[in-house]
């Protein structure tokens, strides 16, 4: 039952994450900003599934009758909405902590049980910011669905590639594009037979999902139009609302080959054939049809679809929706740089209200784009496989066990023997290529972080403008690489800091100049290796943290009593514990004291470690030190009686042999070491495990220190036996309940050395400490 | 759309009786035992033991299979059968069984000795029966009748769900993730 519980809390603890990322990008003229959050909630609702306390489930109606207000009044966020919704997301994230960790609920708000009053001019709101694009004026809150893709429509056309696309993420997104539409495809055709076959339909519909949020991220508002569309149909059916026939069946079909065409053409076009040309896509047919069939469920007449798929193969001399071609085309003539506009592309053109905008937004970007593609040119040939992540596992498992056996051969004592060189040069060569096969297999798995933090710069850019400051962000050492995995999970971490850095650190243009200050904030976002390890940091020339006011605050919240005696690097330390802000004012983007304590725990998840230096009036710097890859750890190999195990070195802060009188017996069982100044509790590792041990007293044995966020822990050892790099393997789920390792790895004779999992012996609760020792 | 393609670790989930087919009989202790042969994937000598500490007394740890890091049981302790000294004949049995989250794990397990595959027909296995309360008889499946005498036909899936909840845990602490 309550691993069940913790399965619920973590996937809702994503999914919310999730939310605050996409209200981040969300403001009030982004009209499809409204179905990516109301996807998320109802993801966290199937999560939850009826589980939550009350308590969290009174958050989750407030935010559903918000959403389906919003929804039934125009499909749009307000700035009500958006402001509560600003206001739930971390309130929500509290209430799960509190659930997980069984502590008191935060208080529900009160004010969130009344119904939103519609904000007076919502047109408004949609003109102020098309600007010069006239169509606007027909943007305004018409009630419903027919008039709803004629609605939508114009003022896509404004939306511009973001300048931060690049050919590379193009070329992802095709990749990708080809194998949702292959699946879709099968999809389909096992549905054509039995039309509720519940996996095909759920993989149909999570398709159309990721393909929605891909095209989202490339910002073609159309195609993620159509994606929804299609995605809704598909929910409906998936939920037992709708029943799928031969003709939505069609729909779905004739909307998956408009998807085929355009990334066809798209990669078509990155290969330089036919640049710049448009791509005509009769998809407010299309939509039109999925309208008709949801509204008059399966009965709807099948006059409709064929109607949806006969212009698709004349498409392109009689384009069949002149506004999506002005929006298709216009996306591409800015990616692509279009030297003269295709015959086609007349019709479209001659649809200046449209495209003109459009246009204009787009020309500064094309030239960027140009000279990006030139540069990317010669890459263009090398094309991308996409390879299951298991085989790519099974491949790097192989290859580092090749790495073992060619050790054992080298160092084979018989072999040693023999001198021959020959035999040396042999061995030598064997030795060479293994360990370069070894580099390309790690490397397969390795990404830049360049997509990651071009993310940022869209963060920064849009936390400045909410904020009216000046932010400039540098990137530097993109091109570092990180296994895909830690790329991922750095994501969220980032996001959070960039915000806080935004938000505490760089102060108002105002306040700058008055310190001397460059009005303009700048932000460095940076990557390089160090030691073994990928470090990211990020460093702001805002206002530093004030080492007394952090005291203050610590002393206020109950972190830390009066008395404390903390050295500045500690005091720093205190912003990543729970429940700590030092915000003045609490902002609907950070300040409540939520955020650094789950940076820190998701760094840490990942083997990381994070720092921070600071000095006031000047900026901030973090710093994150994380592994290069999630499957290969430092390890320091101890030994206990016969039996040896790894701690991960980036834990360790020292260790010695005590010296008779350095450990104090408290009461008979428990033992303390004085470190640098400090009492440490003792930890017998070979009476904590039960293992045979020859260290009977401290001072036969090795103690090594090791530290987790702020708590250290003096473990007993036998002896050290050296440093080793090792590939992490899991325990698998027998162990799953154990908790003091926290892996596996293969040693250099072949045998099986558990990793020791330091977060959870650090934090060990003093009831077993008291035992072991 | 590719589900996993080995169906046959499933065939004897949820149902009563054994099904009649092959299967590898082996010993422990003086007592013979048999499980599908379709779920065993190798056989190996004993070979060096890294114990997990804090399991439970079955759970003898873990052993490195080809660069993979797999569980090792001893049956004998399990069914508190007397553990002689190891021998030539004995062995590890790598067996292929359902994983909670789907697809299939490898699963160690010590055996005295092995014996052979045999084919056992419906005719041959009959269903277990009431031991009468003497002990718990959940992990069999059936008993097979040969040549030699009779084979006790076990359920590994269902001994190897029970291994990870007898796992002591120390109090308070929520089971972390743990590392992939």
């Amino acid at each position: 039952m309550s691993t069940e519980r913790f399965e619920i809390i973590g996937k809702a603890k994503k999914v919310i994450q999730q939310i605050g990322l996409e209200l981040a990008f969300v403001d009030s003229v982004n009209e499809n900003g409204i179905d990516g959050i109301n996807d998320l909630v109802r993801q966290l609702e199937a999560i939850l599934g009826g589980e939550e306390p009350e308590q969290i489930r009174a958050g989750m109606d407030a935010v559903r009758q918000w959403i389906d207000e919003r929804v039934a009044i125009d499909n749009k966020l307000s700035s009500v909405c958006i402001t509560r919704l600003g206001d739930w997301q971390p309130w929500i994230d509290a209430a799960v902590m509190s659930w997980e960790y069984q502590l008191s609920y935060p208080t529900f708000p009160e004010g969130w049980k009344t119904p939103e009053v519609p904000p007076p001019a919502p047109v408004g709101n949609g003109a102020a910011a098309v600007g010069p694009g006239g169509q606007s004026s027909q943007a305004g809150p018409v009630p419903r669905p027919a008039a709803r893709t004629v609605e939508l429509l114009p003022e896509q056309t404004v939306d511009v590639v973001p300048p931060d696309s690049d050919l590379e993420m193009l070329q992802l997104f095709c990749a990708e594009a080809q194998d949702l539409l292959q699946d879709i495809e099968q999809g389909v055709l096992v549905l054509e037979v039995n039309p509720t076959d519940s996996s095909s339909l759920d993989s149909l519909f999570r398709a159309f999902h990721t393909f929605k949020g891909n095209v989202g991220v490339m910002k073609l508002m159309v195609l993620q139009q159509l994606a929804h569309e299609l995605e809704s149909m598909l929910d409906a059916a998936r939920r037992g609302n709708y029943q799928l026939g031969s003709d939505s069946i069609t729909v779905i079909l004739a909307g998956s080959d408009i998807l085929k065409r355009f990334v066809t053409e798209l990669s078509n076009q990155i290969a330089g054939v036919d640049a710049g040309r448009t791509i005509d896509l009769p998809i407010p047919q299309l939509i039109h049809d999925v309208h008709s069939l949801l509204a008059g469920g399966s009965k709807a007449p099948a006059a409709q679809p064929p109607a949806a798929v006969k212009p698709m193969p004349a498409a392109p001399q009689a384009p069949s929706a002149p506004a999506v071609a002005a929006a298709v085309e216009a996306d591409f003539a800015a990616i692509f740089h279009a030297p003269a506009p295709s015959p086609e592309a007349e019709p479209a053109r001659s649809e200046p209200a449209l495209a003109a905008p459009a246009a204009v937004a787009a020309a500064p970007v094309a030239k960027k784009q140009a000279t990006n593609q030139q540069s990317a040119a010669p890459a263009v040939g090398s094309g991308i496989v996409r390879v299951d992540t298991v085989k790519l596992d099974g491949l790097i498992d192989l290859v580092g066990e090749l790495v073992i056996a060619q050790s054992m051969v080298v160092q084979n004592p018989e072999l040693k023997a023999i001198t021959s060189a020959h035999l040396s040069r042999c061995l030598g060569q064997l030795r060479g290529i293994t360990s370069d096969l070894q580099r390309t297999a790690m490397s397969l798995r390795m990404v830049p972080i360049r997509n990651t933090f071009q993310k940022m710069s869209r963060l920064v850019r849009d936390l400045a403008l909410q904020q009216g400051k000046e932010i400039a962000l540098s990137l530097e050492g993109e091109d570092t690489e990180l296994d895909r995995n830690i790329v991922e999970e750095l994501s969220d971490p980032l996001v959070h800091m960039i915000r806080n850095s935004a938000d505490h650190g760089i102060e108002m243009p105002e306040a700058r100049v008055a310190a001397g200050k460059p009005a303009a904030g700048t932000i460095t976002l940076r990557a390089f290796h160090q030691g073994g390890f990928i470090v990211i940091q990020i460093e702001d020339d805002g206002r530093g943290l004030s080492a007394a006011k952090i005291r203050k605050k610590a002393i206020e919240r109950g972190i830390i009593k009066a008395d404390e005696n903390l050295d500045e690097r500690e005091i720093f330390d205190l912003i990543f514990a729970a429940g700590f802000s030092t915000a003045e004012k609490v902002t609907d983007l950070s300040g409540r004291g939520v955020g650094m304590d789950v940076v820190r725990r998701n760094i840490e998840k990942m083997r990381g470690k994070i720092e921070i230096s600071s000095i006031e009036g000047e900026g901030t710097t973090f710093t994150l030190y994380v592994p290069l890859t999630l499957a290969i750890i430092e390890g320091l190999l101890v030994g206990i009686g016969e039996e040896r195990y790894v701690i991960p070195t980036l834990s360790v802060r020292e260790s010695f042999r005590p010296l008779p009188g350095m450990v104090t017996q408290v009461q008979g069982r428990g033992e303390v070491v004085s470190v640098r100044g400090r009492l440490t509790p003792i930890l017998r590792l070979g009476r904590h495990l039960n293992t045979p041990h020859t260290a009977l007293d401290p001072t036969q044995g090795i103690i090594v220190v090791v530290e987790a966020g702020q708590d250290s822990r003096c473990l007993l050892v036998d002896q050290l036996i050296g440093k080793q790099e090792v590939v992490i393997k899991s325990l698998g789920e027998m162990f799953r309940h154990q908790t003091e390792f926290a892996g596996a790895a293969i040693l250099g004779d072949g045998r099986v050395g558990l990793i020791l999992d330091i977060n959870a012996l650090v934090k060990l609760k003093s009831r077993t400490n008291g035992e072991a020792a | 759309m590719t589900a996993h393609p080995s169906p046959h670790h499933s065939s004897h989930q949820g149902t009563t009786g054994a099904l009649p087919g092959k299967y590898l009989t082996f010993t422990l202790s003086k007592e013979s035992y048999g499980i599908p042969v379709l779920k065993v994937r190798e056989i190996i000598r004993l070979c060096p033991i890294t114990p997990v500490a804090n399991m439970p007394e079955h759970v003898k740890g873990v052993i490195n299979l080809r660069g993979k890091v797999i569980p090792l049981v001893d049956l004998r302790s399990k069914f508190c059968l007397p553990i002689s000294a190891d021998t030539e004949r004995n062995c590890i049995v790598v067996t292929q069984i359902a994983a909670a989250a789907g697809g299939t794990r490898l699963y160690g397990v010590i055996v005295d000795g092995v014996e052979e595959v045999a084919n056992f027909t419906a005719a041959d296995i009959e269903p277990t029966p009431d031991f009468g309360g003497a002990f718990d008889s959940m992990f069999i499946t059936g008993m097979a009748k040969s040549g030699t005498g009779v084979k006790t036909l076990i359920d590994l899936d269902k001994i190897s769900a029970f291994d990870g909840t007898i796992a002591i845990q120390a109090p308070g602490l929520p089971s972390a993730s743990h590392a992939s």
